[in-house]
């Protein structure tokens, strides 16, 4: 699968917090264990307990759209043939309250609107320098 | 506390072009303090502290050597982030005159882009490499930009009241209005029609061109002290009513309950309470604009106007010239006047409690400055002309 901001866009650098997001293969996000509380971007602490047990909570992955806009204007030269491109805010199901931001894969850049539903689904990509397969949690429109 | 406090005196450096300066950002900063000094009526030797935002370069150690000033009892930064706290600096001032830790503050801030690159602008994308901290998590999928950031938020809020394109253009039309009134504005001389706000590019949707302040060049600062210096000093002293801080969602975070806001829904709180007045009392607003959209939700959430009723609170021009029903962005603002991250902001709302602005409100009483929205922890500072 060929990513939506082009193959030549930064990975993440991965970190005990974010590897289990970018490398699942599930939309996995960061658990209390202690209330269940579900939060993102991960934390240090429990924002609801505070308590420091923090394990993994795996999302279906289904969602609204509750914001989009579309980036015209290149940060560099070499974003010329990116733009123009969307990015969502998406609100899922099964987590209350919590946003995670993506792109639209299967959809035009202009053709996305908020409350349009949609599911997680990954970009696949090898990151050959430290010998990881990156699963990049993206969105794809579903109708209905 | 409330009015201990007082802006005795401000300067600023000329504003230049991005690139345009001819000195040093450091150089700017110390046009700026020796002009706000002198327009005071103190000598650089008065000074004892410093107070900068948003992880200024020019650090008081060396501003006090480079000043003579011998005797530096403050100094002090709010947190980081950018020209949400352009208030909170004033706010740390306040606090240092009135509790006796200092005499005479000097509030400041200076940006010489040319020298050291845009501010707000962060790194990813193109060349590979990859992306860590918290910054990861939406620079991966390519929102990396405040203008990106603030276009987020500022899309659901249209979405949510039925705002139309008019209305974020009504900002960026009364700051160039205004900055045709005020020779120290870059936008002195150059207007902005409907027509070509229309057609100017997207950056970022629902931003065009003209929804984002340029970049430059230049320094602002002022002498913060205590009201009863001020009295004895050579300005109509402009009191320090209220000022206040309000947190909002960590930075990168996006949640449900904040979406479609500019955080400033506790500013608003802690301010009033503060102040003993409301929204309504407020003779002339400067609300910071990076980006037209988030003034709209500063400007309900400070309590100007609902958001059901924002648009026509300020169709047609409402906003423009110093007639209007809330006089806005005297000066041109961040987008008229000068970026100065909201610092030229604070020394307008000292000219208009002093009534000498290029864009005078009648019968100044009350002269309100909202810091950068949609950032956290917000800011946002009441000055009076009594206490
Ligand atoms: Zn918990």
């Amino acid at each position: 699968m060929t990513r939506v901001l082009g193959d030549a866009w930064p990975l993440p650098g991965l970190d005990d917090r974010n590897r289990a997001f970018f490398t699942a293969g599930v939309l996995m996000l960061q658990q209390c264990k202690r209330c269940q509380h579900v939060q993102h971007p991960p934390e240090d602490v429990c924002e609801a307990c505070q308590s420091f047990d923090l394990g993994g909570f795996e999302s279906a992955g289904a969602g609204r759209v509750e914001s989009v806009i579309v980036v015209h204007h290149p940060l560099h030269p070499g974003m010329a043939d990116i733009v123009p491109y969307a990015v969502v805010a998406v609100a899922l199901d099964d987590v209350p309250g919590v946003l995670l931001t993506g792109n639209v894969t299967n959809r035009a850049p202009d053709a996305v609107a908020i409350g349009d539903r949609v599911e997680v689904t990954f970009e696949e990509v090898v990151d050959t320098a430290n010998n990881v397969t990156l699963k990049i949690p993206q969105w794809q429109a579903v109708d209905g | 506390m409330h009015g201990a406090a007082a802006i005795a005196g401000i300067g600023e450096s000329t504003y230049y072009e991005r690139g345009g300066s001819p000195h040093s950002e450091f150089q700017l900063a110390c046009i700026a303090i020796q002009r706000a000094v002198e327009d005071a009526g103190l000598e650089l030797a008065d000074i004892d502290g410093f107070v900068s935002y948003m992880d200024s370069r020019n650090d008081p150690i060396r501003l006090a050597r480079a000043l003579g000033i011998r005797n530096l009892r403050w100094t002090g930064s709010p947190w980081s982030g950018g020209g949400n706290n352009s208030c909170a600096s004033i706010q740390a001032a306040d606090a240092a005159v009135s509790a006796g830790y200092a005499k005479h503050v000097v509030v400041f801030r200076a940006l010489a882009q040319g020298q050291f690159g845009r501010f707000g602008q962060s790194g990813g994308g193109g060349g590979g490499g990859y992306l860590g901290g918290a910054f990861a998590w939406n620079a991966i999928y390519g929102l990396m930009t405040p203008a990106q950031q603030c276009a987020l938020h500022t899309a659901r809020f249209m979405h949510d009241h039925g705002i139309s394109q008019e209305a974020l253009c009504e900002i960026s039309l009364a700051c160039y209005a205004n900055a045709q009134l005020n020779p120290r504005a870059l936008r002195y001389g150059k207007p902005l029609t409907r027509e070509a706000y229309h057609a100017s590019r997207w950056i970022v949707t629902p931003f065009h061109l003209y929804d984002c302040c340029p970049e430059n060049d230049g320094a602002a600062a002022a002498v913060v002290t205590t009201a009863e210096r001020a009295r004895d000093l050579a300005q109509k002293p402009a009191a320090i009513v209220a000022a206040a801080q309000g947190v909002g969602p960590a930075f990168a975070t996006y949640t449900q309950d904040t979406l479609g806001s500019s955080h400033y829904g506790q500013v608003a709180e802690h301010l009033w309470q503060n102040a003993g007045v409301v929204a309504q009392d407020v003779d002339v607003a400067q609300f910071y604009e990076n980006f037209t959209g988030p003034v709209l939700m500063a400007m309900c959430e400070m309590g100007f106007a609902s958001p059901d009723g924002i648009e026509s609170f300020v169709k047609d021009g409402a906003l423009q010239g110093p007639d209007a029903k809330l006089p806005f962005n005297t000066s041109g603002g961040n987008i008229g006047e000068a970026y100065i991250h909201g610092f030229e902001m604070i020394n307008e709302s000292v000219r208009q409690i002093r009534g000498t602005s290029t864009c005078q409100a009648p019968n100044v009483e009350r002269a309100l400055v909202v810091g950068g929205p949609g950032y956290s922890p917000g800011s946002a500072v009441l000055l009076g002309a009594s206490a």
